[in-house]
């Protein structure tokens, strides 16, 4: 993606000569990151981190105080799968697989939580 | 790319030239026990699961028959086994059956197996993993078995806190730990199915020309993948509070032992799908076959599935309607479970337009598929009842849910994986059992199971609880004729281990096909070689052309059956004669 | 389909690369999606408590070490960042560079082990373990406000008592016991000291179960070093290198949640 790696490509030890076609047959380097971008990321994350830590200590114990750091939370998670995780690249399947897996942990809670937030309830009140 | 068919000038296609038999198949490949223990054949380990999970039956089968000996008497002094060892004896029986049977049966037997063959790819996704998740499976079950060897557990399969993290003398943990161990092999089976379901295709195997086993096993893993690691850390957490004293479940702490529950069911209630969904699988193979018909509504079966793999996760707490979940809870509960007939009984109706005006004959496999279809819609129906809040404040925890989930998990999934076993057996051994002993064998097990389980709605709906071994004199007559059935039942299931033990030494030789049936598997020799295809399949037709006599790669079956034995000239010709209207004079174009 | 040249890297199962690539890639997602549900059940457990004891779990947060837990915080997403690098390293062919990345996430997960050692060390030198270690702890504090023969102290005499001998009792057992002085159990304000321990159970075992998947993927990380030096990754092979990438990133994730769930609930409070 346009940024030249900063040294040398050494030459692969594999015994198999690269057809002449082209040096790089397999597509291998297609979805090279650019590692600006990389480090952009990481700053961010970084950043979101200690913004959490630092809010948290500000505010205190308040009821907006847990969804503020999930929301900071999955701002980085998001982050860290869209960039780090090569989300970005894309395959239908696994994007549908990292997704189910957060809406089945979804099904777990939100199902729990029927239970447990209903239980002091008194029928018919 | 569809298959357009042609009426107007009816050309025979001749059936395809029979493959020769493979000199070398993935049998006779090499026969050391090295070339088995390191084997990455999918094939092969396919036969590995085979044998082990054989062996847990027959364990799980002896812990059951210690269970109706004991129930022929009513009070302790007609009991072999005092209460204790009662207690050990369902408990075992459920460990073994349910996470060493019923769970690895047919996606690691059959699946392993024909996975690769349906779909035309020469091995599963990762067949490393695949020997390593066998590996894993022995690891947990030696775990398990030395936990019932030193004298077993006694809190029920369901080993709810805080009997089993404090009170229990048993041997909880090492066969707690077992079964976690063994939980890894399910995740990395389903694992390895699901990628090569994905990915490795043949040419022209679309989706919606995948066979329904395919499917079937697909919404399997699926099951598997996401349940499975909520059991794992459920049994962790048990194992902390056992060892360590100190839990989350423990209620001197403000810990609340139903979280257990809910963590164990969020498994438990998907792997009962996760047994029985397989065995769905399979009954769609055998009736097309058997009645040589397309499946009717082939997206309608197969989205079930899928429907079944999901909702399935929605209803757990129905196990728990008594064990002091909020109301509101139980009635959103209630109503999921109701959700989850829908799919099976599109299945079961669908399986029934299928056999409708089909070309119906009665091999083994046919009587074990129609056997699951009857006995799974028994089971189903008396499943509404417990989920229903109502009746099952009456019903739960008696008799009546044992014969229901006997009647799902016996009459559906043990049907299904013995008619998986009998139709694919010339597949994989490369040989005929008896087709009569086979037919004598079904009937008996049919006939013994509905001895065994229907007088257990009967003194389950009277009140009799389960994992009592002490009852009212007046239900001893029915648990005296659930234990003779349970004896047939016995005599039926150890036929085939008989006939189809000696088919491997004096069977007929099968050919390629002798069912004559559609899928990718049947058009390699029997038993198959050890790439199962000299190339790559193309696919240019859905899995049940039985009505224009296809195969899936396009090219014409051989002659079906008929009502006798596979490979018996004299039978070759359906109820209709040598050539009824199911015959393959068909040009197909496309 | 491939050029005619058969990469010594293909596996004969496979038709092509892409296919072996493609399979790797939604292999290692699958394997993700249950170490999510695996923790997923921890996190549901979690919220189902803090939901019913919020302040006891507010409570028994702020006494961790969030200091420790914002440099680990700080290590592992600058190990997501080398290991990254590491996979651009290995399709660009850079064995070296290849190497180094791997090597540097290996030492900044080692770093994180270190600091965990160090962190636990801490805990239980203040006996912050739930059990029987913690009920001891609180026992002791609690004896020395209230003895069983003799009269109690006030409530003034008990932090002077405290302020006097700081090495007697721990300072969140003795804070414990100063902030229930006087309070019924079915007080609103009461902290009950066994909810407390249930964080703390929370904490052990969420820390513990992520430590041990950190050990995995350092493990993991050294083995592909090992098969790097070996010249086992060309960059047809660069796809070994993402599949560990993916569940380090996962299990980096994991902490990003486990932060705040565990160290942050009680950031911000103020103690006695």
């Amino acid at each position: 993606m346009g940024e030249e790696p900063t040294t040398t490509p050494t030459p692969t030890q594999t015994p198999t000569p690269a057809p002449a076609a082209s040096d790089d047959p397999y597509g291998i380097r297609k979805d090279l990151d650019d590692p600006i971008t990389l480090v952009v990321v990481w700053i961010a994350v970084l950043g979101l981190a200690l913004l959490t830590v630092g809010l948290s200590s500000w505010i205190g114990p308040t009821r907006y105080t847990l969804p503020l750091q999930l929301a900071i939370a999955c701002t980085q998670a998001g982050l860290v799968a869209y960039h780090f995780m090569h989300l970005k690249q894309g395959d239908k399947v696994v994007i549908l697989t990292a997704l189910s897996s957060i809406f089945w942990m979804g099904i777990l809670i939100v199902l729990f939580l029927a239970d447990y937030k209903t239980r002091h309830m008194i029928i018919g009140g | 790319m569809s298959v357009a068919v042609s009426h107007a000038a009816p050309v025979a296609a001749p059936p395809p030239p029979e493959p020769a038999p493979a000199k070398v198949d993935y049998l006779n490949v090499s026969h050391t026990i090295w070339s088995w223990l390191f084997t990455i054949d999918h094939k092969r380990i396919g036969i590995l699961y085979l044998i082990s999970i054989t062996v847990f039956f027959l364990a799980g089968g002896i812990a059951a028959g210690l269970v109706r000996l004991n129930l022929l008497g009513y009070e302790a002094s007609g009991h072999i086994l005092s209460e204790d060892s009662y207690n050990r004896a369902f408990t075992a029986h459920g460990v073994m059956m349910l996470f060493f049977f019923l769970i690895p049966a047919v996606p690691a037997v059959l699946g392993n197996f024909l996975i690769p063959m349906m779909i035309g790819a020469k091995d599963l996704a990762f067949p490393k993993l695949n020997l390593a998740s066998w590996y894993v499976f022995i690891l947990g079950a030696a775990l398990a078995i030395w936990s019932v060897l030193a004298g077993g557990i006694d809190t029920g399969w369901t080993l709810y806190p805080p009997y089993s993290t404090r009170a229990s003398q048993s041997n909880v943990v090492p066969g707690v730990v077992g079964v976690f161990i063994s939980g890894f092999s399910s995740i990395m089976t389903g694992l390895n199915i699901m990628v090569t379901i994905h990915k490795m295709r043949a040419p022209g195997m679309t989706w919606s020309r995948l066979p329904l086993f395919v499917w079937a096993l697909y919404g399997t893993s699926l099951m598997q993948l996401l349940a499975t690691p909520v059991i794992a850390i459920t049994l962790l957490l048990l194992t902390v509070e056992r060892i360590w004293g100190v839990g989350i479940f423990d209620p001197s702490l403000g810990g609340d032992p139903i979280l257990f529950q809910h963590l164990f069911w969020f498994y438990s209630h998907p792997a009962v799908y996760i047994m029985i969904l397989p065995g769905m699988g399979v009954i769609s193979e055998v009736l097309t076959c058997f009645s040589r018909k397309n499946i009717f509504g082939y997206h309608a079966v197969a989205w079930s599935s899928m429907g079944i793999a999901v909702v399935s996760f929605l209803l757990w707490a129905h196990h728990m309607f008594v064990a002091g979940i909020s109301f509101y809870a139980a009635l959103l509960f209630s109503l999921l479970s109701m959700l989850v007939a829908v799919p099976s009984a599109i299945k079961v109706f669908n399986w029934t337009a299928t056999l409708y005006r089909g070309s119906i004959t009665f091999q083994a496999p046919m009587l074990f598929s129609l056997g699951f279809v009857v006995l799974f819609t028994i089971g189903g129906l008396t499943g509404l009842f417990l989920a229903t809040l109502g009746t099952d404040i009456h019903l739960h925890d008696t008799y009546f849910v044992v014969a229901h989930f006997h009647f799902v998990m016996v009459g559906g999934m043990v049907m299904g994986y013995f008619a998986g076993l009998h139709f694919w057996w010339p597949k994989i051994t490369g040989r005929m059992y008896s087709d009569w002993w086979s037919r004598i064998a079904a009937s008996i097990i049919i006939v013994g199971f509905f001895l065994t389980f229907i007088p257990q709605f009967w003194i389950g709906y009277h009140g009799m609880p389960r994992r009592y071994p002490n009852y009212p004199a007046e239900y001893q007559i029915f648990n005296v004729m659930s234990t003779a059935g349970a004896s047939i039942l016995g005599l039926g299931y150890l036929m085939p281990a008989v006939y189809l033990t000696m088919s491997l030494f004096n069977g007929q030789k099968a050919s390629a096909n002798p069912w004559s049936a559609t899928g990718l598997e049947w058009q390699t020799p029997s038993p198959p070689s050890v790439h199962n295809f000299d190339s790559t399949p193309v696919v240019v037709c859905g899995p049940y052309e039985y009505a224009i006599g296809v195969d899936q790669m396009g090219r014409g079956l051989p002659e079906p059956p008929g009502p006798g034995a596979a490979g018996d000239p004299a039978s070759h010709h359906g109820p209709t004669g040598p050539s009824g209207p199911m015959k393959k004079e068909t040009e197909v174009v496309g | 389909m491939s050029a005619s040249t058969h990469s010594p890297v293909l596996k004969h199962h496979f038709e092509d690369l892409g296919q072996q690539h493609a399979c790797e890639r939604l292999g290692i997602w699958m394997f993700l999606a249950t170490e999510v549900l695996f923790f997923g059940g921890l996190f549901g457990a979690y919220t189902v408590y803090r939901l019913w004891y919020p302040e006891e779990f507010i409570l028994a947060s702020s006494h961790l070490n969030r200091t420790i837990a914002t440099v680990n915080t700080v290590f592992l997403i600058t190990s997501s960042l080398t290991m990254t690098l590491a996979i651009r390293s290995a399709k660009l062919g850079d064995r070296s560079a290849l190497i180094r990345n791997l090597l540097i996430t290996a030492a900044l997960g080692t770093a994180f082990m270190v600091m965990k050692g160090f962190e636990y060390k801490i805990d239980f030198q203040e006996r912050y373990v739930p059990g029987r270690i913690f009920q001891e702890e609180h026992d002791a504090a609690f004896r020395a406000v209230f003895p069983t023969s003799g009269p109690a102290l006030t409530r003034e005499q008990a932090e002077q008592y405290f302020k006097e001998h700081p090495e007697a009792h721990q300072r969140w057992a003795w804070e414990l016991v100063l902030h229930n002085y006087g309070k019924d159990p079915n007080d609103p304000d009461y902290r009950d000291p066994g909810k407390m321990q249930l964080f703390l159970l929370f904490y052990y075992i969420m820390t513990g179960i992520h430590g041990l998947h950190i050990i995995i993927g350092i493990g993991c990380i050294l083995w592909l070093v090992w098969e790097a030096r070996r010249g086992m990754i060309p960059p047809e092979n660069y796809s070994t290198v993402e599949v560990v990438s993916l569940y380090w990133h996962l299990v980096d994730a994991i902490w990003l949640f486990l932060m705040p769930l565990l160290y942050l609930a009680g950031a911000g409070m103020h103690h006695h």
